[in-house]
């Protein structure tokens, strides 16, 4: 498969599929140019998607060398959604209760699985979208040094997430860390909290937050940006407050870019993992993708990871759906 | 304006009358020193009467407080990991919100004598620019027709490309773990045991497809921006029609190619799903930085000064990336969104 990919460029300093090229219509040269794009695509994205899907039909297989066993039809599935998949980790549903009073005892860990990841993707697109708009607002002023303070506020977009994840675990260790100290004089945490499931998802949420504000900032202010400075003018003229003119002008006319912005964000979000692994570990707090990583490694239940792995792109295109359609209302009001 | 303000300053003027009055033939210059608060005023009162007798003050004054509320809590982490790599092994325990526990930078040495760090940073490195190059090229053919011809199916094509970057890399991981640990014979000359699994390969051929799409249509922005004249002129001139893309539009394009090079080598510098799974995790395996970072967890004890410099170690080239090519990642992240 992978020599496929490397040979098919290989044709490319030579000078006679060039002047083959030269004779083709434009849809031709079109279809040419786009085929190394389209196949590592598909080696990488068409083909494995369709092989999950295949895999997540077909039955566990423990002992055997192969992993997957026969066609079991959707009972992987069914399996997950009542519950009956005999996850290793199960226990974590104890330590899970009690940090979630939401959370019932004997819930299914993929529900659990489930509720982690829509919560954390609700709740921090939230945030970063609400703080997000005050760094942008920020930064559409004018002012002097306004180059460093947009390059501060992109910094932590731009760092890789298992640093992000080590400044959160250091900060939020019991021995050195302030923040469990702060945290308990607030009187949320307990002692260990990357340890326990609330707080730990408390954490990894603060610490998504921090990382990728600048990201919803950064999409929010083009959108800042590309409104006519004129209807300020205006609005000005006939004594709008500066409050009105926010009300009235800058967010019905960022509304469309605070939606993609709002989408890519939410697609992002519920991807998390990597966040999660670096800081409390998978088992802490379980998010989708956490799940699909623990039946692989831990109980070798490939064909249940692979249910997982197609439950979660189930997920987000149900959102991607939702988010296009709320796209396409938002744009037909405005026109 | 200073309508207003006589209005405001006159109530508050007879509410306190006595002392007022006992200054009466300080009352015209008030008028003329009206920023200045009666003498009787507390600081606050003082304060918030100047906000509303003047709101664009009220406005500017939030504006300086959420600046360097932004500034504090953006950089505070990055100040405060310092603060734990400077202080000795010993005394971590006493790492202080500010202050660090006592000062050695000898951890920024030991990170290199323990593990072999600075190998697992020329990983991240060589990965992230065989992935930037093989975008830019696979990307700028892709860009270029999507951006610049014609043809049937294109809005469908489009929509595939836009459809990968829709899932999550976990729906591609399983069937490629496999494939990657295959042992293929036709690899065998180039990979010892002919798998893929622990060279680079495994790591850049997944991420190369996954950041794809984001370079794709920015390219495909800049790419049609370019005056059709130009490459018509470069045919006339007896120019083939890649070399009229490589020698005219590419060229033409420069801040754009530099942005999503920027941009894929960030985000594959920066990656954690696929670098942490497909490898063993030992630097001759071609493992990334990540792998170095965690495996200061060590055995007996977990040694987070060492953690904390070797962060600070492996986050300098990006930061330095992102002062330098700041703006062109504000475009490039803009102008792939807004395409959308």
């Amino acid at each position: 498969m992978s020599t496929d990919t490397r040979s098919d460029d290989g044709g490319f300093g030579l000078t006679s599929p060039l002047n083959w090229l030269e004779t083709q219509s434009e849809e031709v040269y079109a279809y040419v140019l786009l085929a190394p794009a389209f196949l590592l695509l598909a080696v990488v994205a068409f083909y494995p998607l369709i092989e999950t899907f295949r895999f997540s039909l077909l039955a566990n297989e423990l002992a055997a060398a192969d992993p997957f066993g026969e066609f079991v039809g959707l009972d992987n599935y069914v399996a997950l959604l009542t519950g009956n998949t005999p996850f290793t980790q199960q226990f974590v549903a104890v330590s899970l209760a009690e940090g979630f009073p939401f959370i019932q005892f004997d819930a299914p860990f993929l529900q659990q699985a489930i509720f982690v990841t829509l919560a954390f993707a609700i709740i921090s697109v939230l945030f970063e979208t609400t703080i997000g708009f005050g760094q942008a607002l920020v930064l559409d002023k004018d002012f002097y040094g306004r180059r460093w303070v947009r390059v501060s506020i992109i910094i932590p977009w731009a760092i890789p997430i298992v640093i992000q994840g080590m400044i959160f675990f250091l900060m939020f260790n019991p021995t050195i860390g302030f923040g469990t100290d702060f945290m308990q004089w607030l009187g949320v945490f307990g002692s260990n909290p990357l340890s326990s499931s609330t707080d730990a998802f408390i954490i990894v949420l603060v610490a998504d937050i921090w990382k990728t504000t600048a990201f919803m900032a950064l999409l929010i202010l083009a959108g800042l940006q590309s409104i006519d400075r004129g209807l300020y003018d205006v609005a000005k003229v006939s004594g709008a407050s500066p409050w009105q003119r926010f009300k009235y002008i800058t967010l019905p006319l960022v509304a469309p870019a605070l939606l993609v912005a709002m989408l890519f964000r939410t697609m992002d979000a519920m991807r998390i993992y990597g966040l999660i692994d670096a800081t409390a570990g998978c088992e802490t707090v379980p998010s989708l993708t956490c799940l699909v990583i623990i039946s692989l490694e831990s109980s070798r239940r490939w064909a249940t990871a692979s249910a997982v792995a197609f439950l979660t792109a189930v997920v987000i295109s149900g959102f991607v759906v939702a988010y296009l359609l709320a796209l396409r209302n938002s744009n037909g009001g405005v026109a | 304006m200073s309508d207003r303000r006589v209005d405001d300053a006159e109530p508050t003027a007879v509410a306190d009358g006595g002392v007022a009055e006992g200054s009466a033939g300080g009352q015209p210059a008030l008028d003329e020193t009206a920023d200045e608060p009666e003498l009787d005023r507390g600081l606050i009162e003082a304060w918030a009467a100047k906000m509303i007798s003047n709101p664009d003050r009220a406005y500017r004054a939030t504006f300086y407080v959420a600046t360097i509320f932004f500034l504090v809590t953006t950089l505070f982490p990055f100040y405060w990991l310092l603060m734990v790599a400077l202080t000795p092994r010993g005394s971590l325990s006493d790492v202080g919100v500010l202050t660090p526990g006592g000062f050695n930078p000898i951890a920024f040495i030991e990170i290199f004598q323990m593990l072999p760090f600075h190998r697992y940073v020329f990983n991240s490195f060589l990965i992230a620019t065989i992935a930037t190059v093989a975008v830019l090229l696979v990307g700028s053919l892709a860009g270029y027709v999507f951006g610049r011809l014609r043809f049937r199916g294109r809005n469908v094509l489009l929509l595939a490309v836009l459809v990968t970057s829709f899932f999550p890399p976990a729906a591609f991981f399983i069937p490629l773990n496999r494939l990657f640990n295959r042992n293929v014979d036709a690899l065998r000359p180039l990979i010892s045991d002919g798998s893929l699994y622990n060279t680079p390969y495994a790591i850049f051929i997944p991420l190369s497809a996954i950041f794809l799409p984001l370079s794709i249509f920015i390219l495909m922005t800049f790419y049609s921006q370019i005056p059709d004249g130009l490459e018509d002129a470069a045919r006339v001139e007896g120019t083939t029609r890649l070399g009229a893309l490589f020698r005219v539009i590419v060229p033409l394009s420069a801040p754009g190619v530099a942005t999503a090079g920027v941009l894929t080598f960030i985000s594959v510098y920066n990656e954690y799903f696929f670098s942490s799974l497909m490898t063993d995790g030992r630097p001759g395996s071609w493992a990334p930085m990540l792998e170095g970072i965690l495996r200061f967890q060590g055995e007996f004890e977990v040694l987070f000064n060492l953690m904390a410099a070797a962060s600070i170690v492996a986050v300098l080239p990006v930061a330095i990336l992102v002062i330098v090519a700041q703006e062109k990642i504000v475009s490039g992240l803009t102008s792939g969104a807004v395409k959308e």
